[in-house]
């Protein structure tokens, strides 16, 4: 079982390289919001979605992508995801 | 209430690769798979449809009060003439689309009458972010280059 640090860690890595707003990106937290904090463009967040998929080796259906909009909701997936193997 | 999207083609170009394993699948219905993949310029058709439904979800996330990442829900379906309308959850956007070799510029209103009334403003700038508040614009939408006012 990854800790809850573990899994925050492997997200910042993830959205590092489209966090336009970098100081947000060093204080990543599970309250952190992809767009509104991290300023990613929301062209790059299939991107995210992609690189979460092929980071933790699981498929995201796009009802549940709907909701990946903060750091919060897609480590639930994530662990719901890794959960399910 | 209106709305708007600009991308940047330089930086798309940079900054996403449509042909990227799940990209098309994740962000188009069927349909709109299909049509990109027969369009004559697949790159420029991903990008329209994608400012048409960013333009359309900012009126729709304002309206309805609620943010979600759900791009296969809004249904696109091109007209002509830069004209389509997106479709979410029943409700109908108008959209009207501006392509040039710089980028792509989509607006949206609730009724094609007020689609035609919308007053743009394209300002292109380096470096600091110019102030606009003061100029109170209904929508606003910045990528690379541009920055992209709606009345």
């Amino acid at each position: 079982m990854m800790s809850k640090e573990d899994l925050i860690n492997r997200l910042k890595a993830i959205v590092s390289p489209y966090a336009q707003n970098k100081e947000a990106l060093n204080s990543i937290s599970e309250d952190t919001d992809f767009i509104n904090d991290l300023k990613i463009n929301s062209a790059n967040l299939v991107d995210v979605i992609l690189d979460v998929e092929e980071e933790f080796d699981i498929v995201i259906a796009n009802e549940e992508m709907e909701k990946m909009l903060t750091v919060k909701a897609s480590m639930t997936i994530i662990e719901s995801k890794l959960g399910e193997k | 209430m209106i709305g708007n999207d600009l991308v940047d083609l330089r930086c798309a170009l940079k900054e996403s690769n449509w042909k990227r394993k799940g990209f098309l699948e994740k962000l188009f219905t069927p349909s709109e798979q299909a049509h990109i993949l027969s369009a004559e310029d697949p790159f420029l058709h991903v990008w329209q449809y994608w400012t048409m439904k960013e333009s359309a979800y900012k009126i729709y996330s304002r309206i309805t009060k609620t943010r979600s990442f759900a791009p296969t829900r809004l249904a696109c379906t091109y007209v002509s003439n830069g004209h389509g309308t997106v479709i979410m959850n029943s409700l109908i956007y108008f959209t009207k689309t501006e392509i040039n070799g710089d980028y792509i510029h989509t607006i949206a209103a609730e009724s094609s009458i007020q689609l035609e009334k919308i007053k743009i403003e394209i300002i292109q700038y380096c470096g600091e972010m110019p102030v606009y508040a003061s100029k109170n614009p209904s929508c606003v939408s910045h990528h690379g280059q541009f920055l992209a006012l709606v009345y």
